[in-house]
This record gives C-alpha cells, sequence and structure tokens, in this order.
C-alpha cells in the first residue's frame, strides 16, 4: 500500500542557497514519522516544501496525487495541516477566531463534536475563548495551534518543534495527545523535532537529517538502542 | 589629457547634451525653446525631489506647495519691492529651503505612507491657502510680472550667431538652463561625497545607519531643506517664464507631476530627472498630437486615444511603467546596459533577481 | 442654540460621507498596508455609474444597490487586473500605481459623461423637520441614516460572519492564513470589492450637495484622509468616529470661525491630519506599531 505522503529526491532552498539536496522519506496511513537532525539540516525547509512555502524540485506525493506546483492553500485543503515553527497564532484575532480559521473550511456535521474534543483535551482554550490569542502562555499557544490543526480535520500533520520553549511537563501531555489523536483518529503525524528521545518515542519510525540529506532511517526503537547512531547523529 | 581619453563614456554623454541644450534656442522657434524651459524646470524640481524620495528615502507628494512658495516669494519681491528679477532666484531658493528644513522636523515622525499622506494634503490645500493673504498674494488674481529684456551683450551674441533678435522667452530659456546646469552639477557632487552616501545609508536602513553613527535626523531634515530648495528656484523661474502666478497654476496635480517625473526617470539617479521632467512634460501634449499622426495605429484607437484626453493615457502608461520598469528610465538603460555587458564579456548568464533600487551614478 | 445643532447635525450628515470613504480607506490598508490615494476617483466614477443608470429610467432604490454591487465586481477587477502584478513592490511604487488609477479614473470620467456639473437626485426630500427647536433636513438625516446601516452592515459582515473573519485573518497574519487554507490572495480582491462598494456609497451621499463632476471627490478624500489618521488607519471603528468628528469640527469651525470661513475649511483637515500625526500617530483607536529591526 503506498505512503500517505511520499517524499522523492526533493531538493528546495532559499534563493541561491540550497539547503535540501535530495531528501526522500515517507509517512505510512496514522503513521508517526519523527524528522530529526541538528540545526541547519533542512527539517523546517522540508515541511516548508510540503506546504509549498519554497520553491522545490523531486516529487511529492499525498495520497497518491502529487503536490506540484500548487499553493500553500491548497496543499493545505488536500488535507494536511501544518503547525509551523513559531506555532502561526493569530494574534490579532480571539482563541476562539483561531479556532474557526481551523474549522471554517469544512461542510460536515461533526465540527461541534470535534470542538467538543478540542476542548476536553485542552480545556484552557475553552476558558480563554473570547480573549485575545496574543494573551496565551507560550504552551498555551502551542495547545491552540495544535487544536486548531485538529479542527481541520487533517489526514496528516506536520508539526515543526511542538516542545520549543515549553516547560517539560507541558510538552509530554502535548505529546500523549498528539499520540491520542493519532490513535483515535488515525491522523498521521510527520514530527520535527530537537528533542530526539522525546521523538523516538512516540514515533514509529525516523528519518536522521543531515546537511539537506537523509542519513540514517529507520524503525524508531531500533534507532533508539543504536549507541552509534544516537551519539553520532542525535547527540545523546 | 590622460584624464580626458579615459574618462567614462558617461561623460562624455553629459557633454553632448550640454551642448545640445545650450544650442538649442538657435535652432527651433523662441516658443519651442520656451516649451523645453518649462520641461528643464520641472527637471529643476525633480532634481530636489529625487534627492529626498530617491537618496534619503522620504515620499513628498506636496513638492508643488514649494514650487509654489518659490514663485511667489519672487513674484512678490519683484511686483511690490521691485527686486530686479534674477536677484530673487536665490531668494526664493533660500527662503523655501529654509521653510522646506523646518518641514522636515516633524515629518521625521511620519512613515512613508503618512508622510506621503500629508504632504498630498498640503497639495491639495495650496490653492486655498494660497488665497487667503489677498493683499500679498493678490488673492485669486495672482500677480502679473512683466518678463525682463535680455542684456546687451547676450542680445549681440544671439545676433551674432543666429542673425536673428533674442526674444524675452529665449533669454529665460538661458537663465534656467544655467540654474539647472548649476544645480544638477551641486546634486551630483552631494550625492557623490559624504552627504549622499549618508542619505543612502538612511535610505537602506535607518536604524542600522543611526547605529554606524550617521546623523539620521540631520540628514534627512537636510534632504528636505534641499529638496525644497530645488523646488523653490524651480517655482521662481517658472514664475519668470510664464509671468503669471495664481492659485490655481499649482494644483495637486503639479506635485503627483514632479514626483512621477522622478519615479519615471528614475530615482536615485543624476540624468533621471531630467527624462523624467520630459515625459512628464510633453507627453500630454504628444499623445494629443503624436498618435493620430501614426498610422500603424488604427483610427478607431486613436480616435478614443485622442478624445479620452491626456488623463487616461497618462495614467495607465504610468501603472504600466511601475508594473514592467519601477526603476524607472535609467533603471531599464542600467539593466539594458548590464546586460549587454555581460555578453560582451561572455559571462554566464546568471538569474540574479531584480535591480534594488539603488544607487545609479552618473 | 439652534443654530449649533443645525450645524451639529449637518456636520454629522457631511461626517457619515467622510467615515464611509474612510471605511474604504481603512479596508485596503488593512489588508495591504497602502493608502489608496485612487479611492476618492473611484468612488465618484461608481456615482456616475449610478447616475448614468438612474438616467435610464431606473429608480434611485434600484440604482444604488446595483451600483454597490458593479462597484464591488470594479474593486475586485481593479486588485487582480492592477495591483496584484505590484503587490510586492515597495510603497513608492504602490502609491504611484494609486495615483495613476486617480488620474485614470478621473480622466476617464471626464472621457464618458464630460465635466459640466450635473445634479444628482436624491431620495431624500430638503424640507427640513423640527427636532428640539431646531431644524434638520431630511437630506441630512438621510445621509445619516443611509450611512449608518451600511457601516453597520460593514461591520456585521467582517465581525459575524465566517467570511469577514478570513478576511481579517488574511489582512494581519497572511502567511498563517494561508497553512489554513484561507485564500489569501481572493481575500485581498475581497477586500478591494468591498472597499470600492463603501467607497460608492460615500460618492452617492455627497453628489446630491456637491454636485456631480468628476473632481467632486478631491476634497472628499482629504477629509477621509483626516478621518481615517484620526480614529487610526487600521480601525474601521476609527474611520467611524474619526469621520463624525472631523465633519462636525469642519462645519463647526466654517461656520464659528471667522477666519476659516468657507474656504479654509480644507485646511482644518489638514490641521487634523498633521496635528495627529504629530502628537499621536495612531490615532483614537489605533494600536502602536511594532518598529521590526
Amino acid at each position: 500500500m503506498p505512503a500517505l505522503l511520499e517524499l522523492e529526491e526533493v531538493r528546495a532552498g532559499y534563493g541561491q542557497t540550497s539547503v535540501l539536496h535530495g531528501v526522500s522519506l515517507s509517512v505510512p496511513e496514522a503513521g508517526i514519522v519523527s524528522l530529526l537532525g541538528a540545526n541547519g539540516a533542512g527539517k523546517t525547509t522540508t515541511l516548508r516544501a510540503i506546504t509549498a512555502g519554497v520553491r522545490w524540485t523531486g516529487d511529492i506525493r499525498f495520497g497518491g496525487r502529487s503536490l506540484r506546483r500548487m499553493s500553500t492553500e491548497d496543499v493545505v485543503r488536500c488535507g494536511i495541516a501544518h503547525v509551523p515553527e513559531g506555532r502561526g497564532i493569530l494574534t490579532e484575532l480571539t482563541v476562539d477566531e483561531n479556532l474557526r480559521l481551523g474549522s471554517h473550511l469544512r461542510r460536515d456535521a461533526d465540527v461541534h463534536k470535534d470542538y467538543d474534543l478540542v476542548f476536553e483535551y485542552f480545556p484552557v482554550l475553552k476558558e480563554r475563548r473570547r480573549l485575545s490569542a496574543s494573551t496565551l502562555s507560550g504552551g498555551e499557544q502551542q495547545m491552540l495551534a495544535i487544536a486548531r490543526a485538529l479542527l481541520m480535520r487533517p489526514r496528516l500533520m506536520l508539526l515543526d518543534e511542538p516542545s520549543l520553549g515549553l516547560a517539560p511537563m507541558v510538552v509530554r501531555s502535548i505529546f500523549e495527545i498528539i499520540r491520542t489523536i493519532n490513535q483515535e483518529r488515525r491522523v498521521a503525524v510527520l514530527l520535527v523535532e530537537q528533542n530526539a528521545g522525546l521523538a523516538l518515542e512516540l514515533s514509529s519510525s525516523a528519518f536522521v537529517l543531515e546537511v539537506g540529506r537523509v542519513a540514517v532511517h529507520g524503525d524508531s526503537a531500533e534507532l533508539k538502542g543504536n549507541e552509534s547512531v544516537r551519539r553520532s547523529y542525535l547527540g545523546y | 589629457m590622460q584624464r580626458i581619453r579615459s574618462a567614462p563614456p558617461r561623460y562624455w554623454l553629459v557633454l553632448v547634451a550640454v551642448l545640445f541644450l545650450a544650442g538649442l534656442p538657435t535652432v527651433v522657434t523662441s516658443f519651442q525653446a520656451s516649451e523645453f524651459g518649462g520641461a528643464l524646470i520641472l527637471a529643476i524640481a525633480i532634481m530636489g525631489l529625487n534627492v529626498l524620495v530617491g537618496y534619503s528615502g522620504q515620499i513628498s507628494l506636496g513638492h508643488g506647495a514649494f514650487m509654489a512658495l518659490g514663485a511667489y516669494t519672487s513674484a512678490v519681491l519683484v511686483h511690490k519691492y521691485k527686486l530686479d528679477f534674477l536677484a530673487t532666484i536665490p531668494i526664493a531658493g533660500v527662503v523655501t529651503g529654509v521653510v522646506g528644513f523646518l518641514f522636515g522636523i516633524p515629518a521625521l515622525r511620519l512613515s512613508a505612507l503618512y508622510l506621503a499622506l500629508a504632504t498630498f494634503a498640503l497639495a491639495v490645500v495650496t490653492p486655498s491657502l494660497i488665497k487667503r493673504p489677498e493683499a500679498l498674494t493678490g488673492g485669486v488674481q495672482g500677480i502679473l510680472l512683466i518678463q525682463p529684456d535680455p542684456p546687451q551683450f547676450m542680445k549681440d551674441g544671439f545676433a551674432a550667431i543666429t542673425g536673428t533678435a533674442m526674444t524675452s522667452d529665449q533669454w529665460i530659456y538661458y537663465v534656467i538652463l544655467i540654474c539647472a546646469l548649476l544645480l544638477f552639477w551641486f546634486a551630483w557632487n552631494l550625492v557623490r561625497h559624504r552627504p549622499g552616501r549618508a542619505m543612502r545609508a538612511v535610505r537602506d536602513g535607518e536604524v542600522a545607519a543611526a547605529a554606524s553613527g550617521v546623523n539620521v535626523s540631520g540628514y534627512k531634515t537636510l534632504a528636505f531643506g534641499i529638496s525644497a530648495f530645488y523646488a523653490g528656484v524651480a517655482g521662481s523661474l517658472f514664475a519668470l517664464s510664464t509671468g503669471f502666478v495664481s492659485p490655481d497654476t499649482f494644483p495637486v496635480g503639479l506635485s503627483i507631476q514632479l514626483l512621477v517625473g522622478g519615479v519615471v526617470g528614475g530615482l536615485a539617479s543624476i540624468p533621471g530627472p531630467l527624462l523624467g521632467a520630459i515625459f512628464v512634460y510633453f507627453l500630454p501634449i504628444e499623445s494629443n498630437q503624436w498618435v493620430p499622426s501614426q498610422s500603424w495605429i488604427p483610427t478607431q484607437v486613436a480616435n478614443t486615444v485622442v478624445k479620452a484626453g491626456p488623463a487616461v493615457t497618462y495614467g495607465a502608461v504610468l501603472i504600466l511603467i511601475m508594473i514592467f520598469a519601477p526603476n524607472g528610465i535609467v533603471g531599464l538603460v542600467n539593466v539594458g546596459y548590464s546586460r549587454l555587458r555581460r555578453r560582451l564579456r561572455g559571462a554566464a548568464d546568471r538569474e540574479t533577481g531584480q535591480v534594488p533600487p539603488g544607487p545609479q551614478t552618473v | 442654540m439652534q443654530e449649533f445643532l443645525q450645524q451639529l447635525v449637518s456636520g454629522l450628515a457631511s461626517g457619515g460621507i467622510f467615515a464611509s470613504l474612510a471605511l474604504a480607506l481603512v479596508l485596503i490598508y488593512n489588508a495591504m498596508g497602502l493608502v489608496n490615494f485612487a479611492q476618492g476617483e473611484m468612488a465618484m466614477f461608481a456615482t456616475f455609474i449610478a447616475f448614468a443608470l438612474i438616467e435610464h429610467g431606473l429608480s434611485y432604490w434600484i440604482a444604488f444597490p446595483l451600483t454597490l454591487l458593479l462597484a464591488f465586481a470594479g474593486g475586485i477587477a481593479v486588485q487582480r487586473i492592477v495591483i496584484r502584478p505590484v503587490e510586492r513592490a515597495p510603497v513608492l511604487t504602490l502609491v504611484i500605481v494609486t495615483l495613476g488609477l486617480a488620474t485614470l479614473f478621473n480622466g476617464a470620467a471626464g472621457f464618458l459623461f464630460g465635466y459640466v456639473p450635473r445634479s444628482f437626485p436624491s431620495p431624500f426630500s430638503v424640507s427640513t423637520v423640527s427636532i428640539f427647536g431646531a431644524y434638520a433636513s431630511y437630506q441630512d438625516l438621510g445621509v445619516i441614516g443611509v450611512s449608518g446601516v451600511v457601516l453597520l452592515l460593514i461591520y456585521l459582515l467582517l465581525q459575524r460572519t465566517t467570511v469577514g473573519l478570513t478576511m481579517r485573518a488574511a489582512a494581519h497574519h497572511p502567511e498563517a492564513s494561508r497553512l489554513l487554507g484561507v485564500r489569501v490572495s481572493w481575500m485581498l480582491a475581497l477586500g478591494w470589492g468591498l472597499a470600492s462598494a463603501v467607497g460608492a456609497v460615500s460618492g452617492i451621499m455627497a453628489a446630491p450637495a456637491l454636485l456631480l463632476e468628476p473632481d467632486m471627490m478631491q476634497t472628499v478624500i482629504i477629509y477621509a484622509f483626516a478621518a481615517a489618521v484620526l480614529g487610526g488607519i487600521e480601525s474601521p471603528l476609527g474611520a467611524v468616529v474619526g469621520g463624525l468628528i472631523v465633519g462636525v469640527t469642519v462645519n463647526l469651525a466654517g461656520a464659528y470661525l471667522p477666519f476659516v470661513g468657507g474656504d479654509l475649511q480644507l485646511a482644518v483637515a489638514l490641521a487634523i491630519i498633521v496635528g495627529v500625526l504629530v502628537v499621536k500617530p495612531n490615532g483614537l483607536f489605533g494600536r502602536p506599531a511594532v518598529r521590526r529591526v
């Protein structure tokens, strides 16, 4: 069965600088895959390429369909939710308005069920509904970003450094929720993380980027167990 | 001798242009000379505006108001105080320059867009502001000036070359030309040396410039003062050449013309203002005359263009230029020139992307 | 006192006209950080269209909404054809493009309809009604009413509908909005369409008093600038409040300050603009801009 998301020899860059030099990876249906590597290895660029935030060559296929030449909005409308570095919270709007932007494309009847679910996972969002999104703390904004992504009812979620700047407790609870979403809603996840240990715990497989190429990839458990891989590529 | 031989081709171009302009009245009619004079006046004002917009990065949609100030200063001095006209030119320039400098002080606090907005409002209000102090400005009726006769030595010289008598218009043309040459030369020096570099630094990034020790406020207000000085001189020359000033001769359209001329010619360049002035001055006239005479344009189209009038053509051409050549004529020339040089040198053609509106030296 | 109330009502009517045009300016500013110098000319052109429709026999209350629809479409067309190619250009280029548009619309109006001022019909009679002992004309009250309704509708659209939400999102956070599937480019076009329609309201309300001719809106746009700046260029509410304040102030200044009189009222607008920008650049309801280094 073909994977949900497939990248084949993807090259991408900014202006004259090339960042990705032929990245190939795949995310299976309802799977969780980690994308690891040092700073500057190209993890964020990879996610950006998928949602057309940067020009790329090669092939990117989602659900068997090529994403070439599609605009960001159109890629997203295919069923990919991208929570970028920095979370992409619309701080000029309220928490509720942010959430509504997550669900604004949907016409199905399950929308309010999803709202209930989201408020169950993240009760603080329900409390702060009417407030400006700028009043939320870092962790709360991350919750909002994930809640919003969930409301899009995506088939695939791209998460860029969800643990960045958050307290360990908060990180743990967010990762738990991601696991729940994946298991209960069958949403696939491509997770970019600096915190390799946490990512490997959550994901079933992982790709490690080094200077724009996949250096190592495989089953998460195996990678975690492999000391030399951990030392050379994952920093621990 | 060495310097002359190795002078870049641009210098020769300038020399040719100057000779051409100097000789112009000897070969065209007096009326045409005064038309060219009109374009040169605009060129002076646009050069001043260019210092402000192109080199120091501040937008002004109100330089027509400064021209009005210069024009009325000269007019009042000549009419009421019987000063010799030529003497009033520098006075008008200085007065306007000081006012411009003072104007530049509150302008420091405005962002580009707000400054454009405020100066636009100034331009619209200018006619009413002129009408008010009637005793001084003659109100709605304006001030009528008698144009001076050429001095004897000019008459003799002109007669010797062309065999005809020199008219007032032709004399005034030379006055304008000399002012233009002086002011263009001054501007060229200004941008080549420290003030120019400082202003460009300010334009390209105020915070960085300040961090490098540039007196940002000082240079910005100085730019305002200088540009107003130029506009004042231009206004004064305008009063001289038309012999008449009134509130209606300085509508908002004038200010827009100046900015348009600056941008179309090419900001941050010395030849740009002259090219832009020619465009702005002659396009409205030519579109009415030139278009119908072109046989390759179908009559229907030509008739519509003429009837629609210069405004529609002007607006359309302006938009097209902004879309396809935002760096103006000079920008186009530069791009073409550098492409040509690359091809001649056989360098590999690389995509370098957009040419940013950077300093273009003569 | 009576006269004061009369001037007040007149001022509010002018204020409604200024507020509508100012709102158009704010809508576009919010969408792309640009002051549309052509807004007044576009409004004038739309008013000429309304005039043509009425001349062809349509009743006022059919021509009015039809014109708004046409203005809406026209605004979208302008954005798609003229603005989109230069979307990412520096501010100066965009300013010149809008000036070019202004010239074009002005010239086109002159070409199509001529420069002779026409009288424009108004559905409200000029007779007056007595309020608290003062006389206010139905015309003024009508203008206040219509402007109020239009402004309220815009408010409801922006704040209470999904379309309004996506428009606001696209305006303030274009990149983040794209990641939420918002077609940002089309939201921009919608913004222009809406602004154009609101501007048309301003023109149609102003025409009976000002007489319809190509230069009709050239002073109104200055008052609208003053209103937008006073209210805070980013704030639709500010545009409305600013418009009313400017309308009343200018009217009262013209009536009660002898040196202002009729012809220097415009200078009052200039004074407001300069005053606000120097003292409190963000206006009444604006937010201080963060200087990104």
